[in-house]
């Protein structure tokens, strides 16, 4: 019996195997398998680039054979590979570099390039074809080959040398049955997305009618090269320990936990040996079963440091803002949120950082739900949107408060695209499909916090834009409409044009802070910025000035005419001295910019105290946490609210009446004629 | 203080050459002026005070019979663009009227939209705007908009049956129409005035009207011959029906004393156009006792009426939903009859078209329906 089933035995082929699990690797439909494709081709090459301290130059074209074939070129200016490694990366399933490698890399996100090369061999019978230059060699080697469904290994087919006038990269050529569609999850979609979180690539995709998209280069600066760490002890698993002290150098466990583990102290290296009962002396190669589970167990219940993030390479807020303004300034959003980018975080023994960058308005649609752009070590997500816990979490906060439509548990209704990054040596993922973040207290919990933070200043926008249009429209009653009402009604019982003054005081009560640049072009940061504040009020009001400017901008010589009272270098905040301002009075301050190229227009806070949030427009109430002196202008606004309380409340005008136009506006959708 | 400057519509000359009815009819809007001017010199903010036309704010008038404006009076004030603008172009519409007036010309309510480009910032946005400030200006001087030489755009709706009646015409010959022998398949069509110094009745063999909101009824009800084999005077509303549409239903129900009957679609905006007709409309709630018909009453088709006749019907939208839900706490509807009608609509969640009665063939109407609900009404 036993030797029939002995019979039936036997391993399957690479090819069933691939065959079984399309969907997991990603290739269950033709314009699936073609992202696929582009996926893996591209984050190799950006990968090898950055390894290599290369900014990454790529080009992806895809071009049409046959109704039912296309052929994916993609080539960067990589480093290029050895001609001994060129069959093991594209002709072996499963073989890889940055497979066992403790930090982060997009690499570790799919099945592998060779995945690629089997679907292209298996749907068309067409080789891979790869030219590929190393720096120290004179010529280009150029291999054709396919992926040995039962060996698992190249079979190579045509071998070549060729000067190429580069002086390095790699080039793949593959032809697959695929299908080629724009929009949702096509390879446009994913290259945009790659180019928003790797802003110091430079991508060039051609597509099948010939429409040629770049997305330029937007940062000059690599991103730090995460280091590779020892692995954290609270991460391990039983297996990895196991193989981890077979191939371990280290002749004694002491040595082996110092070494090979990263996050455990001297101290902490103590707790271990006495826990799971060992001298420290023991060989690491001679662990095995138990043994291996007591020291495994011994590791779990020990404290340790956090492992350091180093290993990690988030993309930071500035090139972030960065990212999304060079990849969407065409929509011409008015607002970019300050991305946020927290502080990392450990899940399951791995490091862990979430950035969250948020873009609003401009020519984003307000009707439809916000788009969710989710990343994973810097790779694009586009599958599985409702399994992950990005969406997720998303979904599960209430943005109302943030000023959004939401439908109960849904993604938030508005003109928003949301950026969302999960960076680590791990990110777990729902599936082998590696589409969804999984669900996990501790990457939940950090998304929360960072989509929280970018929600309150997209909200914080959006109060500072209901109060400007309403600013506005003030200012349009006292400019343009009140004169000529007072011109008609004038004209109409023959008398002279009365004084508007008190008025507009009246309609306006406001301290209004008005900011403009001294330059011809508003669109352009200027050399100066004139703050004009009016007392539109009708009470005198002692008012003190504050700002916060970008430090750069204190460091290389800011300065400000009437002069600030403080400097601070440290914070870049500014003090002024008080002014008193009699109704209708202005005083306008002039601050001069040492580079104002650099500067961006909601780079300045201004702050006015004296002043209550109901009667300040264009800048906000001097904020608690600022720590200065008492301001005066608040201790004399106070005294003078109490004189005011105790006079008799002038009339009270509009406060409870109905408003006759707002009214007339509410009613006219249920009538009429 | 800037030099006085006198708008350029004002150097034309003023009062003195605008004729007496005119300056009568205007003479509301000049006190406007006096106040705000008077408001501006002791420096408050200007404002005016105008009854809401909402639907919070209409109240059963038992001597008219119909639903006219409360008291609930609104703020209009230059504290707010919106106000400030009506403010402004109160003037600018008066200035309009006199400008009309001297030269005894006639605008339609869409030129005086367009006229508004001439405004600067105050041009209206909307003609809808340009519309409600009319109505304003009406409820401000107790006049009607004709009154200020605005005439609407469309004229009323058609008529067909047997009713003579004289018309002024351009020309200003008397002119004897029969209102089925003499004009062609569209009927007689309503002009815009339909008052007696326009209009006169000469003598009718009707014995009541059916006033029908679409055109396609209008036409299966003459092409079967109902209106003379039912004695009946058949009124087109053309949807919510125009200020002379209602005006002649009311003279046709007043003088001639015949009942009025009215057979819209059945949904929530059907409801509205009965209700327009029968109790007055909210936004012409200042001048219903002159346009609404108390005694017109409503036909179907009814909620009911698509359960009994098995018509075939349409989901209630969201928006008729609400409409729906809107009409219950309209205090116009707040009888026993329209509250189950809602209520009934609601929850069967249907809405059918007149024209589905089509669906037991062409004649079912006339022979079938409507005899069957005259009958129960006791109008046949």
């Amino acid at each position: 019996m036993a030797e029939e089933l002995a019979s039936k035995q036997k391993a399957i082929s690479i090819g069933e195997f691939f065959e079984r699990n399309r969907q997991i690797l990603g290739f269950d439909n033709p314009s699936r398998a073609l992202l696929t494709t582009v996926k893996e081709c591209v984050d190799n090459s950006a990968d090898a680039c950055e390894e290599a301290g290369i900014l990454p130059d790529l080009l992806v074209e895809i071009t049409k054979v046959s109704e039912e074939r296309l052929k994916v070129v993609v080539e960067d200016n990589g480093p290029g590979i050895v001609r001994r490694q060129l069959p093991n990366v594209f002709g072996r399933l499963l073989y890889g570099s940055r497979f066992h490698s403790n930090r982060q890399a997009r690499g570790q996100q799919g099945i592998g390039v060779s995945a690629a090369v089997l679907y292209a061999g298996l749907t068309t019978a067409t080789p891979v074809h790869i030219v590929s230059k190393v720096e120290e060699d004179p010529a280009a080697n150029v291999v054709d080959l396919f992926l040995d469904t039962q060996k698992n290994q190249a079979r190579l087919v045509k071998e070549d040398v060729l000067a190429w006038d580069r002086p390095h990269g790699t080039r793949v050529e593959l032809t697959l049955k695929a299908r080629y569609q724009r929009g949702r999850q096509s390879p446009y979609d994913y290259l945009k997305g790659t180019a928003i979180v790797n802003p110091h690539a430079r991508i060039v995709l051609v597509e099948p009618d010939g429409t040629r998209t770049t997305w330029e280069r937007a940062s000059p600066d690599l991103p730090p090269l995460a280091k590779e760490i020892p692995p954290h002890p609270h991460g391990l698993e039983l297996g990895e320990l196991d193989s981890m002290l077979r191939r371990s150098s280290s002749k004694t466990l002491l040595q082996f936990l110092t070494a090979d583990l990263s996050g455990i102290s001297r101290r902490g290296i103590q707790d271990v040996l006495q826990k799971g009962g060992f001298t420290g002396r023991e060989r690491p190669d001679g662990f095995a079963g138990e043994r291996v589970e007591q020291l495994l167990a011994a590791l779990k219940d020990t404290p340790m440091a956090t492992p350091s993030a180093e290993c990690l390479s988030p993309i930071g807020p500035m090139l972030i803002k960065r990212g999304l303004k060079n990849v969407l300034g065409t929509l011409r959003p008015e607002f970019y949120s300050p991305p946020v980018s927290r502080p990392p975080k450990v899940h399951a023994g791995c490091p862990f950082v979430v950035e969250v960058g948020l873009v609003y308005g401009g020519d984003l649609p307000s009707d439809q739900s916000i788009q969710l752009l989710r990343f994973a070590n810097r790779v694009p997500l586009l599958f599985q949107q409702g399994a992950c816990a990005i969406t997720q979490t998303v979904a599960e906060m209430d943005w109302h408060r943030y000023g959004l439509e939401q439908k109960s548990g849904a993604v938030p209704v508005g003109p928003v695209i949301l950026l969302v990054h999960v960076a680590s040596t791990k990110v777990p993922f729902t599936s082998e499909a590696k589409e969804a973040v999984a669900q996990t207290e501790d990457i939940t919990r950090e998304i929360e916090l960072a989509v929280q933070a970018a929600a309150r200043n997209m909200k914080l926008h959006l109060s500072r834009r209901t109060r400007r249009d309403q600013a506005m429209e003030k200012f349009t009653i006292i400019q343009k409409i009140l004169p000529k009402m007072a011109e008609k009604a004038s004209g109409i019982v023959d008398k002279p044009v009365p004084d508007l003054t008190r008025v507009i005081t009246r309609i306006m009560d406001v301290v209004a802070v008005e900011a403009r640049g001294s330059g011809e072009d508003p669109t352009k940061p200027s050399e100066k910025t004139l703050l004009t504040l009016t007392n539109y009020t009708s009470r005198n009001r002692p008012i003190e000035l504050f700002l916060e400017v970008p430090l750069e901008a204190v460091k290389e010589g800011f300065s400000a005419d009437p002069k600030p009272e403080t400097l601070s270098t440290e914070l870049g905040r500014v003090t002024f001295p008080l002014q008193r301002l009699s109704p209708n009075a202005k005083v306008t301050y002039t601050l001069t910019w040492p580079k104002p190229e650099k500067l961006e227009p909601d780079d300045v806070d201004v702050f006015v105290a004296g002043v209550d949030e109901a009667h300040l427009l264009g800048a906000d109430p001097l904020p608690g946490d600022w720590d200065v002196r008492l301001p005066a202008a608040l201790v004399e606004a106070a005294e003078d609210a109490q004189i005011a309380a105790a006079r008799p409340a002038a009339t009270a005008e509009g406060d409870e009446e109905v408003d006759y136009d707002a009214a007339e506006k509410k009613e006219s959708f249920v009538d009429e004629e | 203080m800037p030099p006085k400057r006198k708008s350029p519509s004002s150097t034309k000359s003023r009062p003195e050459k605008l004729p007496d009815t005119d300056k009568r009819v205007l003479q509301p809007t000049l006190d406007l002026a006096q106040q705000i001017y008077t408001q501006l010199d002791k420096g408050d903010i200007p404002r005016m005070k105008l009854p809401l036309r909402t639907k919070q704010n209409i109240a059963f008038s038992p001597r008219d019979g119909v639903w006219r404006l409360g008291n609930q009076c609104g703020v209009r004030s230059a504290r707010k663009l919106d106000g400030a603008l009506m403010l402004l172009r109160t003037f600018w519409l008066v200035d309009f009227i006199e400008e009309m007036a001297r030269d005894n010309k006639h605008s339609t309510l869409r030129e005086l939209y367009y006229i508004s480009e001439q405004w600067e910032e105050a041009k209206f946005h909307s003609e809808n705007e340009s519309n409600l400030l009319v109505e304003d200006l009406e409820v401000m001087c107790e006049r009607m908009r004709e009154d200020f030489r605005l005439r609407p755009e469309e004229n009323g709706a058609s008529v067909i049956g047997d009713l003579t009646i004289t018309e002024i015409n351009r020309k200003g010959q008397k002119k004897k129409i029969n209102c089925r022998d003499d004009v062609g398949d569209g009927g007689y069509q309503l002009p815009a005035n339909v008052e007696k110094e326009k209009i006169s009745f000469v003598s009718h063999g009707a014995k009541f009207v059916l006033a029908i909101e679409c055109g396609g009824m209008v036409d299966r009800l003459a092409e079967n011959g109902f209106d003379e084999d039912q004695n009946a005077l058949l009124v087109h509303l053309k949807g919510q029906p125009a200020r002379s549409t209602r005006r002649f239903l009311k003279r046709l129900n007043e003088e001639l004393k015949l009942p009025v009957v009215v057979f819209t679609d059945g949904d929530p905006w059907s409801f509205r156009i009965f209700a327009s007709v029968a109790y007055g409309a909210i936004k012409t709630a200042h001048i219903s006792h002159y346009l609404a018909t108390p005694g017109a009453e409503f036909l179907g088709v009814t909620a009911s009426d698509i359960e009994n006749y098995q018509l075939p019907s349409d989901k209630l939208s969201d928006r008729d939903i609400q409409a729906l839900k809107a009409e219950l706490s309209d205090p116009r509807f707040n009888t026993e009859m329209w509250k189950s009608e809602i209520e009934l609509m609601l929850q069967n969640g249907k809405k059918a078209e007149q024209q589905s009665l089509a669906k037991y063939g062409l004649n079912y109407v006339t022979e079938k329906y409507l005899p069957e609900k005259l009958t129960e009404m006791g109008v046949l």
